[in-house]
């Protein structure tokens, strides 16, 4: 059937993906909870973490504060990216309108993409408004990190953000929105595994295999590492952006064997009902 | 021309066989009715044809395009509207619009939506919350989404479910007023037989996933040769009652002053004249054709 066939790059139209993007700025500009969801929560929780690095640095040092701090910056692009993919599909379940976008011309890849570009934006604002409420607030500079190694990590969290949101799609998709909870939960339960704000070496043992099998811990390994180095971390960056490449095309296996199986159980045409 | 051709379809939900190789075709211009019982296989029937469900079996068509290897050749030019989908509620109807116009890259969107809001009576409504809309504007702004791509067929599945007399009535008028005036094949389910009746060409009755019947509503009420003649008359209901026995006929009495007799239709000139003869005054005679519901209603309860 079509869905296994290797995207049609030929056929791929800006004009249908800008769709899905206004739509999604539609959407967002009208939502309250998502304005909540993108930017309060998430400044909120750099804040908190924020106020943790000034405490953190008078007892033990400003180094680990500014790593603590940082972390939790990165953090917000798996998170957004995450976020923005999932949630921002379900809004069109919940209006029972999916149906409509998905019987258009669209294709799998150009409504994904669509989402992928507005959640690496939204991702984007976050860590410019975190950046400058760490640096203005908490004399925290993101940019010492380093520009290039900055972009570099962002790349790679946004990437394993938006393969984790359509395993996740790919899930409701199959199973409908009992499982919708998946869009906001999932992703919390691994933070701890991916050492955010510490680092894999205080991990136990068996935990801290299942933390290497994940991309973003070399990014949080590497980005901890650039506080007090400012080169970039070839080796890290290197091993999360190979499991990252891995990473995304099992994500899209993924996505596209459930999406197929969803038709095929009439479970997609349901998810409205 | 057939623009919609459907070959053996089948699909199977586990043991339940919801459509059961059924084929079928949509002629240029044609409003084709899909007409069954709930659980009939209809909605199934369209989910297929619109790609949101994969058949298990069967060969759908559009310009003799095969849709599964020419997916979005295919929606292009076909489009879907229905009383149980909905826009976005939380945007306006104009960015509703806007959007899906771009999803079928519509060139001079703006002005495509415009020219077809004033048609459909909404301009004052493009600002509005799509949420915030009645039931009928709703349905209105629904067809002008899928009117947006000037589609060649459109799926209709019950758009006037909910809507009040009125309101269906308008929307009606306006499908039969679009089809003459743009040539589009329509492919239209409804539970409303006299809508059905009103503006299909041509009817498919779908029981339990298979075609039991295809035609012309007329024809199919043709088929069945039952009418109804209910005389209302003066005094003598045992001269008639009587009368009736004696020529073998099926009848029931309503009241002293009704009966209503269930004849073949050639019979009716010779009951009236016949009762007539025995110098019973008739005060009202009506004769009650069958309708597509009793086509519908005998299908559905013979199966």
């Amino acid at each position: 059937m079509f869905f296994y066939k290797f995207p049609d790059l030929n056929n791929m139209s800006w004009k249908r993906i800008k769709a899905i993007m206004m739509h999604e700025f539609f959407i967002t500009k009208r939502s309250l909870e998502v304005i909540n969801d993108i930017i309060l929560y998430p400044l909120l929780s750099i804040i908190i973490f924020g106020f943790l690095t000034v405490y953190l640095s008078g007892s033990t040092g400003l180094i680990i504060g500014q790593q603590v701090l940082i972390g939790m910056i990165l953090w917000q692009v798996i998170s957004m990216t995450q976020y923005s993919i999932a949630v921002g599909c379900l809004w069109d379940v919940w209006a029972r309108n999916l149906t409509n976008i998905f019987i258009s011309p669209i294709s799998n890849l150009e409504f994904l993409l669509a989402y992928t570009i507005t959640g690496s934006i939204k991702s984007l604002i976050v860590i410019i408004l975190g950046g400058i409420i760490s640096f203005y607030f908490f004399g925290v500079n993101l940019l010492d990190l380093g520009l290039i190694n900055l972009i570099i990590y962002f790349i790679n969290l946004a990437i394993f953000g938006f393969g984790f949101a359509i395993m996740v799609l790919g899930l409701i998709f199959r199973f409908g929105t009992r499982v919708q909870a998946l869009s906001w939960g999932l992703i919390a339960i691994l933070q701890p595994l991916m050492a955010v704000i510490y680092p894999v070496s205080i991990l136990p043992k068996f935990l801290q295999i299942i933390a290497y099998l994940l991309p973003p811990t070399y990014i949080f390994e590497a980005a901890r590492a650039n506080v007090t180095d400012k080169g970039i971390q070839w080796s890290n960056i290197g091993i999360a952006f190979f499991l990252n490449c891995l990473f995304i095309f099992l994500a899209v296996a993924f996505f596209n064997f459930m999406f197929n199986q969803s038709k095929k159980t009439g479970q997609f045409a349901r998810l409205e009902g | 021309m057939a623009v919609l051709e459907v070959k053996n379809l089948t699909k199977k939900f586990g043991s339940f066989t919801a459509v059961d190789n059924i084929s079928f075709d949509l002629k240029e211009g044609e409003i084709l009715g899909l007409l069954g019982p709930n659980g009939a296989g209809k909605t199934t029937t369209i989910q297929m044809l619109l790609g949101i469900t994969i058949p298990d079996d069967g060969e759908i068509k559009y310009f003799d395009k095969d849709f599964f290897q020419n997916r979005q050749d295919c929606l292009q030019i076909i489009n879907y509207t229905s009383a149980f989908n909905t826009l976005q509620g939380r945007t306006t109807v104009w960015e509703n619009l806007f959007v899906f116009a771009n999803l079928y890259q519509i060139d001079n969107a703006k002005e495509k939506i415009k020219k077809l809001a004033e048609y459909f009576e909404i301009k004052d409504l493009l600002d509005s919350h799509y949420k915030n809309l009645s039931t009928g504007e709703k349905t209105r702004v629904n067809f002008i989404k899928a009117l947006l791509n000037d589609p060649k067929i459109i799926l209709m599945d019950e758009p006037t479910a909910s809507l009040d007399p009125d309101i269906a009535d308008k929307t009606l008028s306006l499908i039969e007023k679009f089809k003459q005036e743009n040539k589009i094949a329509i492919l239209y389910t409804s539970h409303n037989m006299d809508e059905i009746d009103r503006i299909c060409d041509r009817v498919i009755f779908l029981s339990h996933g298979k075609i039991v019947a295809e035609d012309t509503p007329l024809n199919l009420t043709k088929k069945i040769e039952t009418t109804t003649l209910r005389i209302t008359f003066d005094k003598g209901k045992e001269i008639i009652e009587k009368y009736l026995k004696e020529n073998k006929q099926e009848y029931k009495f309503s009241s002293d002053n009704i009966v209503k007799i269930k004849t073949k239709e050639r019979l009716v000139p010779k009951i009236i004249f016949g009762i007539s003869s025995e110098g019973i005054w008739m005060t009202d005679i009506e004769i009650q054709k069958p309708t597509l519901e009793n086509v519908f209603l005998q299908i559905s309860r013979s199966k």
